[in-house]
């Protein structure tokens, strides 16, 4: 028998067995971890409150896997398969039990063992796989939870609102209180760091750090900061689209008599104008914006959108089309105007109650939108699959192992 | 060496399972090392053995921290580990000197030549003996997408902290049933 000759390892069991999770890594994270400089993942998921708030359809506790820019479902998927893993051996073997392996001795009179051993020091009935649903994660839902709401309102009511330190040269932006407040609320946000960013800078969120609080702008607050900068812009000279000092935007939004009272906070410009500026332009969060040249194309389209959130939220309060299309080129520049058109408006933001009005969709609409769009002939197989009574199409789709 | 009085640890067997099912569980609940900076190690490709005794397994399935996979239908039983009768063992210190190794049987690549560990041609055939009368028949496989071996690293104080042990990519696959074998 070929077998007797081939050299054979002693296989044992180690008792106690020790604790193991095993990890099945996608090519891009095996990459990453095998790179000089792997960084650190970590393992988010959301605080309680936030998991109650956003409701994950397709889970209720989840843990999520982020490297700095990506973000993966965590799924543990049972086997009856054992997987065992094996290391050479220590050689601790109990000699007493040693027969089972190997009956008698040899001419010799030793035992004709193997002269080396493996051992299996743990077991794992599972394995965690990782996932990215098709439409990605995003921490715009949890950010839009997570932080304050800043409207116009609050300014008026609560006179503590009111900057009043803002207009120093400062403007109440500590950098490191800034970027500690905001880690704050990105630690329970179960995505990557730059989807956080991401999110965080798509919302024009701020951080007013006298006060130790993020704040989302409403859709009328950001519509009041656009309109303000866009007349400052034009009253100072400052083309929108050539790279311009956004501390010279700020000076043009102060009014000239109440420079005491800034209409509203500096961190809440720099974040419109953070959001606005051409993305390979745009610094990273923890970098301070002080140049900016803005994305014509981003901004006309930019200003639709919070002009249509603002005035048309819902299809019962939805507005004209002429009225919105006149109102939507007041606010942009004059040499802007032209490009206002409904075919610039992107697919999905709006809809129309009936022909001649139109309102607003949030995001996270439109995102469900699409998906039951891209379900639907999934879900069909899926019911097909079901009535079938051939087991063959009926574990097609499972994964097997 | 330990003594385990009146315990049959030769009774090392396979249990057979007759389905295999892959199901995708709601997430562990036990998996809850939430915000807890996950390090690999910097070196773990490079790192020397963690083990000083040399690794039987053929070149391919060595890695550098000496671990390995080995996946099989069915369970290998051995009695559970009772630590009353270690008393001992109960201080982590002594651990160590307290773990044990309960022979199974004899792993084999019959094919495999350290002479030519190029030809991977050997991959094909393993074979695991359980006991001396039970023989499986499996092969080394290349894991369709690397596997990590995660470990909480120890002496983290205040948030857990798991560790990449280990990327492995193959495994000794051993997905028939054991067929009874003469004494080799």
């Amino acid at each position: 028998m070929a077998t007797q000759d081939s050299q054979s390892i002693l296989f044992t069991n180690t008792q106690p067995q020790q604790g193991f999770r095993l990890l099945e890594l996608t090519p891009e994270l095996e990459e990453l971890l095998s790179s000089k400089d792997a960084p650190t993942l970590e393992l988010k998921s959301p605080s309680a409150a936030l998991a109650r708030a956003v409701v994950d359809p397709s889970a209720l506790e989840y843990v999520n896997l982020c490297t700095p820019t990506q973000t993966y479902r965590i799924r543990q998927v049972q086997s009856s398969n054992s997987l065992h893993i094996l290391r050479p051996s220590l050689g601790q073997i109990s000699q007493a039990d040693i027969k089972v392996v190997e009956a008698e001795a040899g001419e010799s009179g030793a035992l004709k063992l193997p002269d080396e051993a493996v051992t299996a020091i743990a077991k794992c009935g599972s394995t965690l796989e990782l996932h990215v649903p098709p439409t990605g994660f995003s921490a715009v839902p949890f950010l839009e939870k997570s932080l304050r709401l800043y409207d116009r309102r609050s300014g008026d009511d609560d006179g503590d609102i009111a900057m009043d330190e803002v207009s120093n040269e400062t403007g109440g932006m500590d950098p490191i209180e800034t970027r500690k407040l905001r880690d704050r609320v990105c630690a329970d946000i179960p995505v990557s760091s730059a989807q956080c960013e991401s999110g965080w800078t798509d919302l024009c969120a701020f951080v007013d750090v006298k006060q130790g609080v993020s704040w989302r702008p409403s859709a009328q607050m950001r519509l009041k900061v656009w309109k303000r900068l866009m007349e400052g812009a034009i009253l100072q000279g400052i083309d929108l689209e050539k790279q311009f000092l956004v501390a010279d935007l700020w000076r043009s939004v102060l009014d000239d008599d109440d420079a005491s009272e800034p209409p509203f906070p500096r961190a809440l410009l720099e974040a419109v104008a953070r959001r606005l500026c051409v993305a390979d332009e745009r610094p990273l969060l923890a970098h301070e914006i002080k140049w900016a040249s803005f994305d014509r194309t981003e901004c006309t389209q930019w200003v639709s959108e919070i002009y249509l959130a603002a005035t048309a939220p819902t299809p019962s309060s939805a507005i004209g089309r002429s009225d919105f299309l006149r109102a939507w080129k007041d606010c942009l520049p004059e040499s802007w105007r032209g490009d206002a058109a409904l075919s610039k408006l992107q697919e999905g933001s709006y809809q129309s109650p009936d022909p001649t009005t139109i309102c607003f969709v949030e995001p996270s609409q439109r995102q469900q939108v699409l998906k039951t769009s891209a379900a639907a002939p999934a879900a069909a197989a899926a019911a097909k699959a079901k009535t079938t009574r051939n087991w063959h199409e009926l574990l097609k789709n499972q994964k097997r192992r | 060496m330990y003594h385990y009085e009146g315990m049959y640890y030769s009774r090392a067997r396979i249990d057979l399972c007759e389905n295999i099912s892959v199901s995708a569980p709601s997430p562990c609940p036990q998996f809850n090392y939430t915000r807890a900076p996950q390090r690999p190690p910097p070196t773990a490709q490079k790192a020397p053995p963690a083990y000083p005794v040399r690794n039987p397994f053929p070149q391919l399935l060595q890695t550098p921290s000496g671990l390995a996979l080995l996946e099989l239908q069915g369970t290998i039983n051995v009695p559970a580990f009772e630590s009353e009768q270690n008393s001992h063992a109960e201080d982590p210190a002594s651990a160590e000197s307290a773990s044990y190794e309960t022979p199974i049987g004899k792993l084999m690549f019959p094919d495999y030549s350290v002479h030519n560990p190029d030809d991977t041609k050997w991959m094909k055939r393993a074979y695991l003996y359980v006991g001396r009368y039970q023989r499986m028949t499996g092969e080394v496989k290349k894991l369709p997408r690397p596997i990590a071996v995660l470990q909480k690293r120890a002496g983290a104080v205040g948030t857990e902290e798991l560790e990449i042990v280990e990327i492995v990519r193959y495994k000794v696959f051993f997905k028939n049933r054991p067929e009874p074998v003469n004494n080799v």
